[in-house]
């Protein structure tokens, strides 16, 4: 019985893939100049939007629930909650589609180079991949128990996408620029010192 | 033989002769010559099989032995897809080969170990299993090559895109009909013929036109952009990921 699941799993994912496969878009020509400056932009929006320190913190802040609830009618409470909520949900929305971003971007760059390493590679996939799913299950849980139902979460969310940073940072190594030889670049060197 | 898969046949053999010809006329012979030979060996062992067939009617004595070369033909038009496919791709081709390469590395052994530990086993009684499991290795080397390219976003020409589609359905199509067959057991005979010749005619006919004439595979244009503002963004990517790990370090106690 456990061959004939597998034999069928394995046909009905092989038509699956080649129906997204007929469906597929034509690729983008990654490196025309529209496509690099896109990749500034969502590189600016990744900068300023993906976890701004002060925002997270006011978001999932727990002492603002506890005044609310010790000071604030029950009315206000709710209310506090209800918006509470929508503003986490949207900083999650924003979280995933930064990551969404930084994935294509990467993708996008990465198939131009032929000796890819593949160690990074596989990381990073699994990485994207988990992170993309931590967000989705974050935004479950805030949206049927509420902002502070999972702080744990959200600090699991955070320490992925810093990986997830640390390990793009590596791949994009063959983007590095050429650091310019500190004596060529010194003013002195022109003969132009003060 | 049923009425309509005798026409399948026919009509297979007759497509089977205009992708052959065409290869010619088209000048793709050169370029694919694995897929050409695949398409040939079948063309030959399916004719041979015909006239068998009207001569004396027992014919399931060669059928298994033509579905082995096939089958073993079939991995080289994988092989084949992968080398177009990551043409400048050498990581990914690599991956593609070495998927496939344990894949079938695994059903060899595993065939091995059952002719070895049990006495019953047999392969020449068992030839549907072996093509089942060998189907499945060929499964999972087509659905490596899809996800590689779907994943880093890769264009596929015309030619490639209809060998992958019109294999991938007659490699799904014999999973299902093969495991069906082996557990429903000879009621499922009948059904079993429909489904392959029908699978299989229906991917000849992709074949055709897809590969009616030649069509290099799409090559990724190179930056428009001048090399000095190339490495400005790049030299920004590294500066603004790190910038956020130092937010992420700054916002969340780890």
């Amino acid at each position: 019985m456990t061959q004939l699941i597998i034999s069928l799993l394995v046909g009905v994912a092989l038509l699956v893939f080649l129906y997204f496969f007929v469906r597929r878009s034509k690729p983008s020509a990654e490196g025309s100049a529209q496509q690099l400056r896109e990749a500034r932009q969502t590189l600016d929006s990744l900068q300023f939007g993906l976890l701004p320190n002060d925002l997270v913190h006011r978001i999932f802040a727990r002492e603002d629930l506890e005044y609310v609830l010790s000071n604030a009618p029950a009315d206000v409470q709710s209310l506090f909650l209800s918006e509470r909520k929508d503003i986490a949900l949207g900083w999650v929305r924003r979280v995933r589609g930064a990551i969404l971003e930084l994935m294509r971007f990467h993708r996008g760059h990465a198939r131009l180079y032929a000796q890819l390493s593949l160690a990074t590679e596989t990381r990073l996939a699994l990485n994207f991949a988990s992170l993309l799913a931590l967000c989705r299950f974050l935004q479950i849980a805030v949206y049927l128990r509420g902002p502070y139902a999972a702080p744990g979460m959200v600090r699991t969310v955070a320490a992925t996408a810093g990986r997830v940073c640390n390990i793009s940072e590596q791949s994009l190594q063959f983007l590095k620029v050429k650091q310019l030889d500190p004596l060529n670049n010194t003013p002195s060197s022109h003969g132009a010192s003060v | 033989m049923g009425i309509y898969i005798q026409t399948v046949w026919l009509g297979g053999l007759l497509i089977e002769c205009v992708i052959l010809v065409r290869s010619v006329l088209g000048r793709s012979l050169a370029n694919y010559p694995f897929f050409y030979l695949y398409v040939a060996s079948v063309f030959a062992a399916s004719m041979a099989l015909y006239v068998i067939a009207i001569v004396s009617p027992s014919t399931h004595g060669l059928y298994w032995p033509k579905q082995y070369v096939t089958l073993f033909l079939g991995c080289g038009v994988i092989f084949e897809v992968s080398r177009h496919v990551f043409a400048r791709r050498v990581t990914l081709d690599r991956v593609a080969r070495w998927t496939m390469l344990v894949t079938f590395g695994a059903i060899f052994l595993s065939v091995a170990v059952q002719a070895f530990f049990l006495p019953h086993w047999n392969v020449t009684t068992n030839t549907a299993d072996l093509e089942r499991d060998l189907r499945i290795a060929q499964a999972i080397g087509l659905m490596t090559i899809l996800l590689l390219t779907g994943y880093y976003g890769i264009g596929i020409g015309k030619n490639i895109k209809g060998m992958i589609l019109g294999f991938g359905i007659y490699v799904g199509a014999s999973v299902f009909s093969l495991t069906l067959r082996l557990f429903v057991g000879p009621r499922f005979n009948p059904v079993f013929g429909v489904i392959q010749n029908t699978a299989y005619l229906v991917a000849l006919s992709i074949w055709m036109v897809a590969l009616w004439s030649y069509e290099a595979e799409p090559t990724e244009k190179p930056p428009s952009i001048s090399e000095g503002e190339y490495q400005l963004l790049a030299g920004r990517t590294q500066e603004i990921l790190g910038s956020i790990n130092d937010h992420l370090d700054r916002t969340v106690p780890r």
